[in-house]
């Protein structure tokens, strides 16, 4: 009987611990440092409108736009818009890794395939994903096809080309020490071309889900239904200018949570490359 | 790869791991570029003993171990071991790479196990056998770190335990200790003879460090520079079990004389001849021309 209370209550102390911990590293001296500098950006987006500078004076007042996000936040509707554009994300952006992850190691691995393949890959990927947005209303049947589409062109030549480097960057006496100690070709592939390349694999989705958040805003604003680059250039239309502040920092919030999901995905994914 | 070294089949070591190179040559040709890194060479690597090879730079030491580990195949000539022809890597010549070959994301103890791992050895003997090894070079408290968590040390020994663990016929050593600082390196030095004098394993061993190469040598070759050929060979009879103390009696400072006043010769040729660039030539097309080659 003892045991157990004093189980639970070990339980119940390192729930707390944890607790504690989580609190430390949210107010760490880094992080106040963070918030610091958000404080005062708002403090001059205040002064800039205060001292009627010209040109700016179209501005929102910082109030007037948290007085709309907060009412905002509190509709379904702008969580649909939110909904919206990341779902366009993650499905534009997952295609984009599930088909340009294997075909820059494709093209990492084999010559032949590199030189049938790379010529065509280096005509297409100067095209800017914007470029494509006429064609891809015209190509797919739904509107939402070509967003995803589009997504799917920002992120994907980045990724190639970074499989490709990582492929490449591999040198070349790990894969001797592997051969020499009985690796077969599949071994090859699963235990050091794979995680050999996973450091560039994961800057290729960092550096296309920028892109991608780019692209998406681009391709909503002119041709989708609903989602944060909607709404704001709506916010523009209606000449509702608190609610384009609030789109834009929306954007920026979504931007910034999905750059942090990667970067937590890449330390998951990489622990070899923890720092001490 | 016969030697996936069950117990029961453990050979002694030492009782192979000849290597006899017959009219080996290695050319490498780009463009017009031709680079003659060994020519008709003839070698024979004891079993059972330390060979030490020295040589300027870029006279085809890391070529000559490059082809007995079957990474690139003479131009001419054949590379046997214990009377087989080598036409491929494997397990019964690894080496230790003068840049730790360690795979970064593998923790110490999959780095150790990878030739057991992917020579399909059962779970349970890897453990036994890693275990064992680990404590050998000390590191079994560290088998769940990275690699880059190590000190240089540290790596240079879990390199060997991969290598050891498959209880290989030879062991080829590219300069394993360079780039080491000199307390760790002389620690090395010690570990590594000590190692050698408990196994016997046969050992070919490249270094530039006169000491280091008398130390632990039961034959130092010298090698000329471009192209490699043998210079000289001198017999090591130093007494075994070393110690560094033998650093300091005549025996070890008349074999120390003799060797470098043969490296003098060669070094002042490579110096002539601007050796920075053409071991960069080297360099530059070993890794061109074979990653293609190893490449999937």
């Amino acid at each position: 009987m003892s045991e157990i209370t004093s189980v639970a209550r070990r339980r119940a102390k390192s729930t707390s611990a944890r607790l504690k911990t989580v609190l430390k590293n949210l107010f760490n001296l880094g992080n106040l440092r963070g918030l610091c500098a958000i404080v005062v950006f708002v403090a001059l987006w205040q002064l800039v409108i205060y001292l009627q500078i010209p040109y700016l004076k179209n501005l929102p007042y910082p109030r007037a736009v948290a007085h709309d996000a907060a009412g905002a936040a509190v509709t379904s509707d702008y969580w649909i818009h939110w909904g919206l554009s990341l779902m366009r994300i993650f499905i534009g952006f997952i295609a984009a890794q599930v088909i340009g992850i294997p075909l820059g190691l494709a093209m990492g691995i084999s010559r032949t395939f590199k030189q049938f393949s790379f010529p065509l890959f280096e005509i297409l990927r100067p095209i800017p994903p914007i470029a494509w947005i006429p064609l891809a209303i015209l190509f797919w049947p739904t509107r939402e096809l070509s967003i995803y589409f589009l997504v799917f062109i920002g992120a994907f030549y980045i990724q190639v080309i970074n499989v490709i480097q990582g492929v490449s960057n591999i040198s070349v006496s790990l894969k001797w020490a592997a051969f020499s100690l009985g690796a077969k070709p599949g071994d090859i592939f699963w235990r050091i071309l794979l995680p050999g390349s996973l450091p560039s694999i994961i800057t290729g989705m960092t550096v296309g889900m920028g892109v991608a958040w780019n692209v998406l805003i681009a391709a909503e604003m002119i041709a989708a239904k609903g989602g944060l680059g909607r709404t704001t250039w709506e916010s523009y239309t209606n000449h509702n200018i608190p609610f384009i502040v609030v789109g834009m920092v929306s954007i920026g919030l979504a931007g910034s949570l999905c750059s942090a999901l990667l970067r937590w995905l890449g330390k998951q994914a990489m622990p070899w490359t923890k720092k001490f | 790869m016969t030697n996936s070294a069950s117990a029961g089949d453990r050979h002694t070591a030492g009782d192979f791991g000849e290597v006899r190179l017959e009219g080996v040559s290695k050319i490498y040709e780009k463009d017009d570029d031709r680079l003659v890194a060994l020519e008709d060479l003839d070698f024979t690597v004891q079993k059972g003993k330390t060979t030490v090879l020295m040589g300027p730079t870029g006279c085809g030491k890391t070529v000559l171990i490059n082809l007995i580990a079957g990474y690139e195949q003479p131009t001419t000539g054949a590379v046997y071991l214990d009377g087989e022809p080598v036409r491929e890597p494997g397990c019964d010549r690894l080496v230790v790479f003068q840049e730790s070959a360690l795979f970064p994301w593998m923790t110490v103890y999959s780095n150790v196990t990878f030739g057991c791992q992917v020579q399909g050895m059962a779970e349970k003997e890897i453990k036994q056998k890693a275990k064992a090894i680990l404590n050998t070079v000390g590191l079994f408290d560290f088998r769940d770190k990275y690699p880059a968590h190590l000190s240089g040390g540290m790596q240079r020994r879990a390199e060997l335990a991969r290598a050891l663990i498959n209880d290989p016929k030879i062991m080829l050593m590219d300069e394993p200790f360079r780039g080491l600082d000199a307390m760790t390196r002389q620690l090395m030095q010690d570990f590594y003879v000590r190692l050698y004098e408990k196994e016997g394993h046969t050992n070919l061993f490249i270094t530039h460090e006169i000491d280091e190469a008398i130390f632990l040598a039961d034959r130092l070759v010298i090698m000329t520079f471009q192209p490699g050929k043998i210079k000289a060979e001198i017999e090591v009879d130093l007494p075994r079990p070393r110690s560094f103390k033998m650093m300091a009696t005549p025996e070890f400072m008349k074999i120390r004389a003799q060797a470098l006043d043969l490296l003098y010769e060669e070094a002042s040729k490579a110096l002539a001849a601007g050796r920075k660039s053409a071991f960069d030539l080297v360099g530059a097309l070993a890794t061109t021309k074979d990653s293609c080659q190893v490449a999937l």
